[in-house]
């Protein structure tokens, strides 16, 4: 038995090895290597509290991936404006079985608060429980279905989402004009519903603008190419559409480079959600106005604070502020009591895309 | 000659395509400016390329499903791993079609060795392929290098619409296209392979006591398939100027389609590069011309299987015609 979880230790001491290699010969720029770089804006609320040597670790899903690495930046910041012993780590490659032996390993750390962003849901409840019944705080992000999770925090809220893609594309647009949304399929829940919450907020505030009669929603198949053909077609036949609304992060890109084909930059724009590094071309020659999402780093800085407040006994609550921009005020979920969320987005354009590399 | 050609699947898969292009010139005004056709080429050209490697395998009576994967597989790992190695974009291409035809291959081995349902076969295979490109290589979207971002920025000509101002540029892979299409043409009718790959279709025993050697025959096909699906994964990811490693995905579906409504039979031993291109070119037309036609986007997919439906139900009463035709003039010959 000890054998074994030494062998255990040894396989995943090497796994981090093969991760901090892997992250640095990545090939990134090497600005984002700086440990205690100042990514996030806060509050002296984010870095208040009675004490200060809590430990607190954060898992993700993946280490090796762009979005966690700009996650770990937060994380860092965090440790490095409060002094808390706070830190990130993550299985080599998305991997829920690889996640649970990563968090096992840490709450053997005499950790006293747990963060997970977790790949499987239902894989980690078993190991959360575990780490629940050591006494550590567990808060998830994306992980709304977990059961042994003391809180959940997410970025926002599905309509407010929209709602903010809507504010952006109105203002490329110079609030007048005509617009149509572009989800995946018909069928996904989470981008109708930003899709949804887009066209909610133009009725209710933008008078200038109008939604297209017919197609009201094209459907891009999440497929990039599939989105530049059907905005191509949209813009051949309905001439009057001068704004897209995108949802997924292949629809942006796909709709951009259409626009940039057919001549249209600076007449015609799109606002959607995206990802620097794959748009941050199309950003800078002006095709994609903006590109909508919210930054990994003020999330892992934002369960940070929450956990904190939990270890010093503030309760969480509807208007909770955490001290950051996005999560000064927590709206609790109306169906499930532990679930808050945040107004966590952000939007890139020219002038910023440069901050992000993921 | 002539008679035949106006029997044939190609000229009524043509007819239905001729007509649903009038009907949306009609509907649209829009359907046959220059823009829009070049638009229609670019669509149809990565399904195209596809097309010609899928049709090889269904005239031997088999069945391709790996390309999809074979090409998303080789696609990522070349423009990946390569970024740092060099700036030729020819040498992308050309290790890309080295994986794609090491695949290929093991595909034609298994196939051709042992006798396994090829459906089955290619089927592993592209789960393998995608394992590990997912397992091994950790796909994700990824930006494309600039050789090959250069590449696909690089057009051949470009149309702009008088009317609306609007400008379509044909991308330079349409040469590719032209050149693999030319290929499939030369290998299946000017030479002894092709003759082999449609003696195989029509009865393996046959063929090989003809002469014609089976296993060989089978390497090449799936080899080759393999390898063009590796040439068109990189092509595919200049067109759209970043690595989406699923991309292609499903599309196996859409050119195992076009091949049988364009008269390449499954059951073996018939087909042409021209029906296979015809019925592709339909599908193509029928897909991206569904909002010039206002159809509403929660009905566009029953009307794209309607049309599936309908061209090949056209070709395939004519074929049934002609096959009572042939007894009857069988019996006109001997009185």
């Amino acid at each position: 038995m000890k054998l074994k979880n030494k062998l255990v230790t040894a396989v995943l001491g090497a796994l981090l090895c093969v991760t901090v290699a892997g992250c640095g010969g990545g090939g990134e720029q090497a600005a984002s290597n700086d440990s205690a770089e100042h990514v996030v804006e806060t509050t002296d609320v984010a870095t208040q509290g009675a004490k200060k040597d809590w430990k607190i670790a954060v898992v993700v899903k993946d280490s090796s991936n762009g979005w966690f690495a700009r996650m770990e930046q937060g994380v860092k910041q965090y440790a490095a404006d409060t002094g808390i012993n706070a830190y990130q780590k993550g299985p080599v490659s998305t991997d829920a079985a690889q996640q649970v032996q990563v968090i096992q390993d840490v709450i053997n750390q005499d950790i006293n608060a747990l963060c997970v962003v977790p790949v499987d849901p239902a894989a980690v409840d078993p190991v959360l429980q575990e780490a629940r019944n050591k006494g550590i705080v567990v808060i998830t992000h994306e992980g709304s279905t977990c059961k042994n999770s003391d809180y959940d925090l997410e970025a926002f809220n599905n309509a407010g989402y929209g709602a903010f893609i809507m504010d952006k594309l109105q203002e490329s647009m110079g609030g007048q004009g005509t617009y149509t949304t572009m989800v995946a399929h018909l069928t996904n829940a989470s981008q109708n519903e930003w899709a949804n919450g887009a066209v909610a907020e133009q009725e209710a505030k933008y008078p200038g603008l109008h939604l297209l009669d017919n197609p009201k929603r094209v459907e891009s198949e999440n497929n990039s190419e599939k989105a530049y053909q059907v905005a191509k077609e949209v813009l051949k036949s309905h001439p009057e559409v001068t704004g897209f609304v995108g949802t997924s992060s292949m629809d942006t890109p796909g709709i951009a480079r259409a626009i940039n084909e057919l001549g249209l930059k600076g007449k015609v724009f799109v606002v959607g959600t995206g990802m620097p590094n794959e748009c941050r071309s199309l950003i800078q020659d002006g095709s994609l106005s903006y590109i909508t999402l919210w930054d990994p780093a003020e999330a892992g800085y934002a369960m940070c604070v929450m956990a904190r407040m939990i270890l010093e006994g503030k309760t969480i609550e509807n208007g909770t502020n955490l001290g950051l921009k996005s999560y000064e005020n927590l709206v609790v979920s109306k169906d499930n009591p532990h679930l808050f969320m945040g107004a966590g987005w952000i939007a890139i354009n020219k002038d910023n895309v440069d901050k992000y590399n993921f | 000659m002539k008679r035949r050609f106006f029997k044939s699947t190609e000229f009524y898969v043509g007819l239905v395509l001729a007509l649903l292009c009038i009907a949306i010139q009609l509907k649209s005004g829009q359907f046959f400016s220059g823009n829009n056709l070049v638009d229609l080429v670019r669509a149809f050209s990565i399904p195209a390329m596809f097309c010609i490697g899928e049709m090889f395998v269904i005239i031997t009576k088999g069945v391709d499903v790996s390309f999809p994967a074979i090409a998303s597989m080789a696609m990522f790992i070349v423009c990946s791993k390569m970024e740092a190695l060099t700036s030729n974009p020819l040498l992308f291409f050309l290790a890309a079609m080295l994986i794609g035809l090491v695949v290929g291959l093991v595909n034609g081995y298994i196939i051709a060795r042992f006798k396994f349902p090829a459906l089955i076969v290619t089927l592993g295979t592209s789960s393998i392929c995608f394992g590990i490109m997912q397992g091994v290589f950790k796909s994700r979207e990824y930006p494309l290098c600039a050789p090959l971002y250069e590449l696909g920025q690089t057009k051949l000509f470009s149309v702009t619409n008088p009317v609306s101002g609007l400008t379509s540029d044909m991308p330079v892979g349409i040469i590719l296209m032209l050149l693999l299409i030319f290929v499939g043409w030369f290998i299946l009718n000017k030479t002894m392979l092709g003759r082999g790959i449609y003696a195989i279709g029509g009865d393996e025993k046959a063929a090989q006591r003809a002469g014609f050697h089976v296993f060989r025959t089978l390497m090449f096909i799936y080899a080759f398939s393999g390898c063009m699906a590796g040439l068109i994964g990189v092509l595919r990811s200049t067109m759209l100027l970043a690595v989406h490693p699923n991309n292609l995905m499903g599309m196996e579906m859409t050119v195992i389609a076009a091949c049988v409504l364009g008269g390449v039979r499954m059951e073996g031993g018939k087909g042409s590069v021209l029906g296979a291109l015809l019925g592709m070119a339909l599908l193509t037309v029928v897909d991206n011309s569904l909002i010039l036609l206002e159809i509403n986007t929660t009905w566009q997919k029953v009307f794209v299987g309607a049309i599936i439906i309908i061209g090949t139900a056209v070709s395939a009463i004519q074929s049934k015609r002609d096959a009572q035709k042939l007894t009857v003039q069988v019996d006109e010959g001997r009185s």
